[in-house]
């Protein structure tokens, strides 16, 4: 047993070691970095740009090779190759620096569009652009959380961007059909709810076209059925209430 | 030494007779601005020694760095001959192709140019340009021939090469002059032939027809230019002389005896002089005789060009002597040649003198206007003269007049808005106070200084009586100070009063006819305005008050309230501008957008719009670099908008603002305005957004080798990928045909759905109808709520049939049988050009029963959960699966739908219901609700779910574990659709431009190149008549489009100027999941293919860009990464 000194120890370098343990024994294998990923979701379908080595190992970083009756007691054979693919598959993996980078930034945008998607400027009823969000998420430095997922986290960032920018969520345009007795009642109830009443017209029913925001449609919606007991009835007329076509600025 | 005072221009203003307007125009850097610095000089606003360094009428920083002009800005000169004194009011404009609308802007008012042009360089792009907007506007010409001293210092020509090569500029541009006669004289016969088919039946009346080509009678000879007719000038504005050929002519008529008259004719051509027989004989170029021009001119000037480079003393001082010259001290002992040369020469030959003579000689006094420019001003578009309603032809007569009697009516052309710092307007600026004025803050001051006195004494009680004294002493000079500081803070008060807007815009315009008084109530006419419509809605005779006039389209009413003298960089207040003036105008910002006539008549007609040489069309999205910041983009983009005639601004449905210019320099130019006069912010620029649309195609037969599909053996494919690219997952079963049939979670109902390609007429058909849609939409919405059919509007009825009969015109076959019958809904947006066909067997509620009127109101079985069904349909529509962009061009069939389990259910429900009698009519109340609900609510989306819930109690055993019912039915609709699209060939459409070129013969091939590059296609390619110029009619995708015209430019070096219009949608044919799978296809095209393909490409980037998963490894080569480890 040679002394551990720096001048013998060798480094891996450029090596990502996938492991699974089975049958009480750990196996590893040597990959390439930033492969794995790419070979799990099917990008990389050549097997050798992946695999350093198609032996399979108790411990690469030492190179030793797993016996022949483990892995046989293990998987049942000892083709390593096949082997091989079963870990790759399945062990647990190091997420390497670029996978975890391009993992990160994917949701960063995935998020940004979400946000770009559902709100709009209050001032102009137009959407702002995907980029200009990701710059206000820059701003107000938002960090993407890996396990979360992206519409939550959207939702949370629109709650932030406010108190940064003019950013609303796009409104959602209603009509509410109520029978008029109950109606005057329940119109009292859905004000505070309501953003802007656009029209009104009391007939043979109470009708009301209004806008709303759409985090208070559940709400505005087990309203309207408690009270009017099935009666009363509401349409989405627009999901998002945006300007919709270009125009030239004269 | 200002040697002419505001009133001094003021009187001569009057003299409409004297009066020049003049442009000067060149290509980029052939002397403009160093020629109006020259002319500039002679007025002694700038010191004649800086003419062509300083470059006054480059006001603007930017313009003074790159050294080009980047706006047209106007100085009114004096200029005296003899016993007559001129006013010329000069428009120096830019050169560069960018700015080209500026030269436009600057033409329009005036009645002449100077065309400008380097001797040197000869006819530019530009020059061409130039040339052919004067000729446009019917403006007279007069050429310079700028930079000879190049000829002799830089290309070290003899004099008698010199001659040729002028000649040679000369003929040029004769040349470019003729063409452009010549295809006016045959547009002029065209128009003339079409109009004689149109009415055969004038031909019958007095009217002779000329069919000759009308070129050979019409006498063009005055177009041309000729130093022999006095308006060609040659000068070299950096060494300020220039000379025309009467000058020497006079000179020499005494010096050899010769007339003058024949001296003026044989000066310039091929003529010489015969000292012994004091003749002039016509010169036979073989035996070497030099002509006139060379002998008695070119030489002169040539041999002080030498002495002086040489640097012989004897000779200069000879020269000057025998010119009788005096050359200050200063000039004479400096060790530079030019510095000489231009002592000697700008009193030898002053450039202003033989510029400004022709000037004034040749071209035309605002009173000579041609009686076809007025009309050609006063018609806009097709417009002709004698269609316009006679009070104003009428008008005509008073442009011709340019009276400027108080009767007569005042017409101003605003040709555009330019911004100037509000402190640089008179009335803000600080000017020398006046006697009173210093007495009075004098005393102010002093009783200040008491005050302060006093009160330091009150303080300090104690202190000794000297200390006062020194008080006394120091706060004066304390307050001199203070006062100073009041003179500063108190002058610019005006300014911060207007705050938000620190630049104030003038209008930069002309007045053509009677006399702009400030004060004036006057009519703005917008360039859409129409006389005929004011004399329509305003009874004749009408004389109530400007102000409660009857509103009328594009025309406001307004005071003149302030009128400037344009001096370059400065502005001079006036109280009033007779005719036949350049002026600048304040105070119409809310009026005037860019350009507009002014006018104290409605029945003036607005003037046509300036035609610009360069439509905008580079385009970038522009956004402010702190989010925050976006309201004050907006509002300086407002602004730019009005101080830029070329500038165009859109807001995109993205949301994006697209700012377009007309090119690199020009969008520079436009950034830097932003950025520092009109927004203030700091702004990041980008590539604009580019839309697609997703559609699918019938299979191809034959694969990327042109060989024939399924008959090619398969290779042992590495990647299987074509199989599990569209990754069907479990339960949905895919038939034959691309049929798709997909379970609710809840196992209770089974859609089968199909996609199919429409054809591409039909698509066109749905694109080109989508109001017709829209307003059959509206009409089942109404229709179902019950209100009258009777509102129905017997023309939007018929267009409604005729769109159906076009669209049964063109599914006709088997396939398509009894489809237009069937269709049930347009999405996305309800109104888009993809179609859901219901060819269920009990379908019944086709979007035609609104129109029939027959919308029928009994409940059908599945009526509430059909609008969950349209609903997946909207969605699915609305983001196609490969990157989210919006479908175009499919038709989804739903074959079949089996709700059966979902009927039991309910059924069952409703029993139970029943027999609890918790609510005794729930049901039908409910039923008859959602019907109503019926294709209003398309969009409603997942917020179905719980409004079904509201109104169907029966529902709510069914919202189980995975939710409402109908928001699973919508899910599930949506992902049939998306897989149905999967399994049949998928194909990107990409925006396309038109593209119209011009450039001239020598360039095609380079405009070919480029277009080919960026997978242009060429439609057409056609010679325009009677010109050296093609016209090519080109597409390109919206997606190469960025950065087009640039290279364009610079590839042809500016002889080639595209316009790009948005045209189609076109399928891009290459399939972006497209792999090798045959033999011949591995031999082509490699293993990877990733190199061709186009839609690939595409669809990665837009992916990218939305933050979608994209295909593509993270790192290409696994051994090629950076092996060694960071801590090492």
């Amino acid at each position: 047993m040679s002394i551990f000194t720096p001048t013998n120890q060798i480094r891996l370098t450029n090596v990502a070691v996938v492991r699974m343990k089975r049958a009480g024994k750990r196996f590893e294998i040597a990959c390439y970095k930033n492969k794995v990923v790419g070979w799990r979701s099917g990008v990389e379908k050549d097997l050798d740009e992946v695999l350093q080595t198609h032996s399979v190992f108790v411990n690469v970083s030492k190179g030793q090779v797993a016996k022949k009756e483990d892995l046989i007691s293990a998987f049942g054979t000892d083709d390593q190759t096949e082997i091989c693919k079963q870990i790759l598959t399945k062990g647990e993996v190091q997420v390497s620096d670029k996978e975890r980078h391009t993992q990160l930034e994917q949701m960063f945008r995935d998020i940004a569009t979400i946000v770009a998607d559902k709100c709009v400027n209050p001032e102009t009823k137009r959407p702002y652009t995907v980029i200009l969000i990701e710059r206000a998420m820059k701003d107000i430095h938002y960090s993407v959380k890996p396990n979360k997922s992206t519409k939550q986290q959207a939702l949370e960032v629109i709650k932030q961007l406010k108190e940064k920018m003019k950013i609303e969520r796009a409104h959602m345009r209603l009509r509410f059909i109520l029978p008029v007795n109950e109606g005057k009642k329940l119109k009292e109830k859905l004000k505070p709810l309501i953003k802007v009443i656009e029209s009104e017209d009391y007939g043979q029913q109470l009708d009301i076209v209004c806008l709303i925001d759409p985090g208070c449609f559940r709400e505005i919606d087990e309203l309207v059925k408690k009270e009017t007991k099935g009666k009363g009835s509401l349409e989405v007329l627009s999901l998002k209430d945006v300007e919709e076509g270009d125009e030239k600025l004269e | 030494m200002v040697l002419n005072s505001l009133d001094k221009m003021i009187q001569l203003q009057k003299n409409t007779a004297n009066i020049r307007n003049i442009c000067v125009l060149a290509h980029v850097d052939h002397g403009k601005t160093t020629l109006a610095d020259c002319l500039i000089s002679s007025n002694g606003i700038i010191s004649s020694r800086l003419a062509g360094k300083l470059r006054y009428m480059d006001s603007r920083e930017d313009e003074q760095v790159r050294g080009i002009t980047m706006k047209s800005s106007a100085i009114s000169l004096h200029y005296a001959k003899g016993e007559e004194e001129y006013l010329i009011n000069l428009i120096d404009s830019p050169g560069h192709v960018d700015f080209s609308s500026e030269v436009s802007t600057a033409v329009r008012i005036c009645d002449g140019c100077i065309i400008v042009v380097d001797a040197v360089e000869g006819v530019c792009p530009q020059t061409q340009a130039v040339l052919r907007q004067a000729w446009l506007e019917n403006i007279r010409p007069v050429l310079v021939i700028n930079k000879i001293d190049r000829l002799i210092v830089e290309l070290k020509f003899t004099p008698q090469e010199a001659y040729s090569h002028l000649k040679n500029i000369l003929e040029q541009i004769n040349a470019l002059t003729g063409a452009l006669f010549t295809s006016k004289v045959l547009e002029e016969r065209a128009e003339r032939e079409t109009e004689s088919q149109v009415n055969p039946n004038s031909e019958q009346g007095e009217q002779v027809y000329d069919w000759s080509t009308g070129l050979e009678d019409t006498d063009d000879s005055h177009l041309y230019f000729s130093p022999d007719q006095g308006n060609v000038v040659f000068t070299s504005a950096i060494d300020g002389w220039g000379f025309g050929i009467e000058h020497f002519a006079e000179i020499y008529s005494q010096k050899i005896g010769i007339k003058k008259e024949v001296l003026l004719k044989t000066l310039w051509g091929d003529y010489y002089i015969n000292t012994k027989a004091k003749k002039i004989m016509k010169v036979d170029q073989a035996k070497g005789k030099k002509p006139l021009f060379v002998q008695l001119i070119l030489e002169n000037i040539w041999s002080l060009y030498d002495a002086v480079l040489k640097k012989d003393k004897e000779k200069i001082d000879k020269i000057v002597t025998s010119l009788g010259l005096k050359i200050g001290a200063r000039e004479a002992r400096h060790s530079d040649p030019k510095v000489q040369i231009n002592a000697i020469c700008s009193q030898w030959l002053p450039i202003s003198q033989a510029v400004l003579a022709m000037v004034c000689q040749k071209l035309p006094s605002p009173l000579d206007i041609t009686a076809e420019r007025v009309e050609k001003l006063m018609c806009a578009g097709s417009q002709t003269f004698d269609s316009l309603p006679p009070e104003t032809q009428a008008l005509k007569a008073a442009f011709m007049k340019c009276g400027s009697e108080d009767t007569a009516p005042v017409i101003i052309f605003v040709s555009k808005m330019f911004a100037v710092d509000a402190k640089a307007l008179p009335q803000n600026k600080q000017r020398p106070l006046t006697q009173e004025e210093i007495a009075e803050r004098h005393e102010r001051a002093r009783r200040r200084h008491a005050e302060k006195l006093a009160a330091a004494q009150g303080q300090a009680p104690l202190e000794p009586t000297q200390d006062g004294s020194a008080l006394e002493t120091s706060p004066q000079g304390e307050e001199l100070k203070g006062d100073e500081q009041e003179v500063e803070s108190e002058t610019p008060k005006p300014v911060p009063q207007e705050g938000t807007d620190r630049e104030a815009f003038i209008a930069f315009a002309r007045v053509f006819s009677g006399v702009a008084r400030r004060g004036k109530k006057i009519f703005v006419l917008g360039p859409k305005y129409s006389p005929l419509e004011f004399l329509q809605r305003v009874p004749l005779g009408f004389s109530a008050p400007l102000d409660d006039l009857p509103p009328v389209p594009h025309m406001a009413c307004c005071t003149l309230e302030n009128l400037y003298l344009l001096m370059g960089r400065e502005l001079e207040d006036l109280e009033k501008v007779p005719p036949g003036n350049v002026l600048g105008i304040g105070g119409l910002q809310d009026f005037v957008l860019k350009s507009a006539t002014l006018s104290t008549l409605p029945s003036c007609p607005p003037f046509i719009p300036l035609n610009f040489e360069a439509t905008p069309i580079v385009r970038v999205a522009v956004e402010p670099k702190h989010p925050s910041e976006m309201p004050q983009l907006v509002r300086g983009m407002k602004l730019l908008n009005q101080a830029d005639p070329c500038v165009q601004i859109l807001i995109q449905e993205t949301g994006e603002h697209v700012l377009v210019t007309a090119g690199e320099v020009h969008l520079q130019r436009c950034l830097d305005d932003l950025k520092e006069r009109f927004a203030k912010i700091q702004i990041s620029v980008s590539e604009p957004i580019i839309p697609f649309r997703e559609t699918i195609t019938k299979p191809p037969t034959v694969d990327m080798v042109n060989e024939e599909i399924g008959k090619q053996q398969k290779v042992a494919v590495i990647h299987q990928t074509k199989e599990d690219q569209n990754r069907i997952p479990e339960g949905i079963q895919v038939y034959s045909g691309g049929l798709i049939t997909m379970t609710t979670p809840n196992k209770l109902a089974t859609l089968s759905v199909r996609a199919m390609p429409l054809p591409e007429e039909v698509t066109q058909i749905l694109e080109e109808n989508s109001d017709v849609i829209r307003s059959m939409e509206q009409l089942i919405s109404s229709l179902n709520e019950g209100k009258n059919t009777q509102m129905i509007h017997q023309k939007t009825q018929e267009k409604i049939w005729e769109f159906k009969g076009k669209l049964e015109q063109h599914l006709t076959g088997r396939k398509w049988r009894n489809t237009v019958d069937q269709i049930w809904s347009f999405g996305p947006r309800k109104c888009g050009p993809n179609i859901l066909v219901n060819k269920s067997k009990d379908f019944q509620n086709s979007v035609w029963t609104g129109p029939d009127g027959k919308a029928s109101k009994e409940a059908s079985r599945y009526r509430d959960l059909g609008n969950s069904i349209v609903s997946g349909f909207q969605l699915a529509t609305l983001s196609g699966p490969m990157c989210e962009e919006p479908l175009m061009g499919v038709c989804f069939v739903l074959e079949e739908w089996d709700l059966s389990k979902f009927e039991d259910q309910t059924a069952s429900d409703k029993q139970n219901q029943e027999q609890s009698d918790l609510v005794k009519e729930g049901q039908g109340e409910g039923e008859t609700c959602s019907g109503r609900d019926e294709h209003q609510d398309l969009q409603g989306g997942c917020s179905e779910p719980s409004e079904k819930k509201a109104s169907q109690k029966g529902e709510s055993s069914l919202t189980d574990c995975y939710g409402p019912f109908s928001g699973q039915l919508i899910a599930t609709m949506k992902e049939a659709c998306r897989y149905a699209l999967q399994v049949k060939p998928q194909r990107l459409m990409a925006a396309m431009y038109t593209c119209d070129i011009m450039a001239t013969s020598d360039v095609l091939g380079r405009v070919y190149a480029v277009l080919s590059k960026r997978e242009g296609r060429v439609l057409q390619e056609e010679m325009k008549e009677g010109t050296d110029m093609f016209i090519i009619k080109a597409v390109l995708p919206v997606a190469e489009s960025f950065g087009f015209a640039d290279e364009i430019r610079k590839r042809t070096s500016g002889l080639a100027s595209p316009q790009l219009i948005f045209s189609h949608w076109e399928i891009i044919p290459s399939d972006p999941f497209w792999v090798p799978t045959t033999e011949e296809e591995y031999l082509h095209f490699g293993e990877k293919a990733d190199s061709e393909n186009q839609a690939r490409k595409y669809m990665n980037a837009v992916r990218k860009r939305k933050g979608l998963y994209v295909e593509e490894k993270i790192v290409e080569h696994a051994e090629k990464q950076r092996t060694l480890s960071k801590n090492k």
